[in-house]
């Protein structure tokens, strides 16, 4: 016997009454509801979680800050003094010094940094790889004064690759050599890490895809992985520039000379007294304020198809 | 053309156990399994990503286990495209000629045909970024064709496709496997996609390989119960074999007896394949068939699904049959009415 199944037109109407009385109760009640809490504060909504927020982050940035404002305002009293200071070829030669060792130290990492990135990026997890994840941390860890201490060890006149080498006449003590690979030292994890979260974040697809295609292993890193990362290279880059410029205990116990800027201002801060070493810090705000906007400006224009990856 | 040789391999927690298949020349060779089953590792070895743990890959009769994938003549095509997102769509597609050496230009006026052939010739200066799905999977199929593979091996490639542009995928497929002669592996979890193009299937159930045969075989008339399930066999029925005369036997199965040919001797397990378009439905009681199976029954279900009808039919066990949407409303089926049901015995095919 056949069984009737329910007629279109009743079914219709059921449903019909089920969206009318969800949309008509529910709904318009919620809007209501919220209506009368937007009213209550007068047309604005405050989250006082965010507000709380802001207050607290402000403390932080405020430090900032003040640190600036107190020393802007001291130095721009005295403009005079700060140009006498900002143009002596004393501090010129020192930022330049500094600047240049900094970027010879980067230029040593993205040789010898990125092919380590990239094999940590696509090794299997194993015992081995998390050892060599440690021993790339290393200089993070540790104190400056340490990081210091150990590089002056290896590379000393009597160090074990500071011996060979002065042997062929690389001297590293109180000489240009010394503050790079002490920069390179402090500022290899920076690089390195953000060059291997780049590499991490290029799907082994595309390689495999390349590879298939007729491109070897290298090939296939030079026209498609690296030009995939290159904004995290320049990234890591910068930021292991930065690290590299800023250091001091790191440097000065193998190259107190040449003064780089921090023991410039450090040292001209213990002779000549405040005014001096702060109108040589003045500066040095000033001027890397302004490298690294451009340098971040220059992102902009850098590996748009990161994102898309 | 390519043949493995009980190919195990390991990879982190996945692993393939004692894989041995063969390729042939200009056949469309399909690899079914379900989600997780492997495949795509399977077709990761044979590209040569993968490097076997224990057996042997061979290349036209030449072992080439240990051959890395660029020289092994072998394209894939991942279910994602994978396009190089830095490249435009011209230099995507003419990737594989310039790392062999050509020149850019000379690379860029090499794929302008096959940009033609595609469709894709007005896309050749954007970038993978900016293209909808079937257009990427346009330029990932035209860039591994680009480089004249021997074998082209396709991840998925319908997948991820709307229905419309899935349709135009296949027959893009189909033409691409006729006119060019071109062998080709694919990967797939879609029965249907196996009916329409592959002429020979393998089945890969959690890493091992239950079967390989032509494709009819392995759809129609499957070795193992696993695999009549996952070919999407609608009847499978667990029955014994009560006698057998030379070789038409009875199978009893959940109640009901039903007339088979098979070898299988009386006492055997066996199961009953039947496919749904092999059970012919009549209303009422009338017993016309010819079929040598015949058995009375009400209608449990309809449903719809698109032109046909599927009906599920309680006669002692639960069978289902496929009709017209037509003739399923010109025998008025609903649930609860009686029909006849018959299944020739040679429609069954018996697993023993």
């Amino acid at each position: 016997m056949p069984i009737a199944p329910p007629s279109r037109e009743e079914h219709g109407l059921h449903t019909d009454m089920k969206t009318r009385v969800i949309s008509g109760d529910l709904l318009r009640g919620g809007r209501e509801a919220s209506l009368t809490r937007w009213k209550k504060h007068r047309g604005r909504y405050v989250d006082w979680c965010i507000v709380g927020f802001c207050i607290m982050g402000a403390a932080l940035v405020g430090i900032t800050v003040l640190a600036l404002a107190s020393m802007a305002t001291a130095e721009l009293g005295n403009p005079a003094h700060l140009l006498e200071v900002a143009l002596s070829s004393e501090v010129i030669h020192s930022i330049l010094l500094t600047f240049a060792a900094g970027a010879n130290a980067v230029l040593l990492l993205a040789l010898f940094g990125t092919p380590l990135a990239y094999v940590l990026a696509r090794a299997h997890p194993s015992r081995f790889k998390g050892v060599v994840e440690s021993i790339v941390d290393i200089p993070l860890i540790l104190p400056h004064t340490v990081a210091g201490l150990l590089v002056y060890l290896l590379f000393m006149r009597r160090g074990w690759l500071g011996a060979p080498l002065s042997g062929i006449g690389l001297a590293f003590e109180d000489a240009y050599p010394g503050t790079v690979v002490a920069m390179l030292f402090v500022a290899s994890p920076f690089y390195v890490n953000t060059m291997r979260e780049g590499f991490e974040k290029v799907p082994v697809h595309l390689e495999n895809v390349a590879r298939t295609l007729g491109a070897g292993t290298f090939t296939t890193f030079r026209t498609v992985t690296l030009p995939l990362s290159l904004r995290h290279m320049y990234n890591g880059a910068i930021f292991a520039w930065g690290r590299a410029i800023g250091e001091f205990a790191g440097v000065i116990m193998i190259a107190y000379y040449p003064f780089i800027i921090s023991t410039l201002i450090y040292y001209s801060f213990t002779t000549d007294g405040i005014q001096t070493s702060r109108s040589i810090a003045f500066t040095v705000i000033l001027v890397s304020l302004g490298v690294f906007y451009l340098l971040r400006r220059m992102t902009r224009c850098l590996g748009r198809h990161d994102d898309r990856v | 053309m390519i043949e493995f040789d009980r190919v195990s391999l390991t990879l982190g927690s996945f692993c393939l156990k004692d894989v041995s298949l063969n390729v042939g020349k200009g056949d469309y060779y399909f690899i079914i399994g379900p989600s997780g089953a492997g495949k795509t590792v399977l077709l990761e070895a044979i590209a040569g990503l993968h490097s076997p743990g224990s057996g042997r890959v061979l290349l036209r009769d030449e072992e080439i286990t240990a051959l890395p994938p660029e020289k092994r003549g072998v394209a894939l095509v991942y279910q994602d495209y994978s396009l190089f997102p830095n490249m435009t769509v011209a230099d995507n597609v003419s990737y594989g000629l310039r790392v062999r050496g050509m020149r850019k230009g000379e690379a860029r006026t090499g794929v302008a045909g096959l940009l033609e052939r595609f469709g894709i010739a007005h896309l050749a200066d954007r970038y993978p970024g900016t293209l909808s799905g079937g257009e990427q999977q346009r330029v990932a199929l035209a860039r591994a064709v680009a480089v004249k593979p021997d074998i082209l091996l396709l991840d998925e490639p319908l997948s991820a496709l709307d229905p419309v542009t899935q349709e135009r995928f296949i027959d893009d497929l189909r033409r691409l496997h006729r006119e060019e002669g071109l062998t080709i592996v694919q990967v797939s979890h879609s029965r249907r996609e196996a009916h329409l193009l592959a002429t020979r299937v393998a089945v890969i159930i959690d890493g091992t390989l239950v079967d390989e045969e032509e494709a009819e075989v392995v759809l129609n008339t499957p070795r193992s119960r696993e695999v009549a399930s996952f070919v999407g066999i609608e009847n499978i029925l667990d029955g014994i074999v009560t006698a057998n005369e030379d070789g038409h036997a009875t199978v009893d199965a959940g109640g009901r007896t039903f007339e088979v040919v098979t070898e299988a001797a009386a006492g055997e397990a066996v199961t009953l394949c039947i496919r749904a378009d092999d059970v012919v439905l009549v209303t009422g009681d009338e017993r016309r068939s010819s079929a040598r199976n015949t058995m009375a029954g009400r209608v449990v279900s309809v449903a719809e699904n698109g032109p046909v009808a599927e009906v599920k039919v309680d006669c002692g066990v639960t069978l289902t049959a496929v009709l017209t949407r037509r003739s399923a409303r010109d025998l008025a089926l609903v649930p609860g009415i009686a029909v006849t049901l018959s299944v020739k015995a040679t429609a069954i095919h018996v697993i023993g």
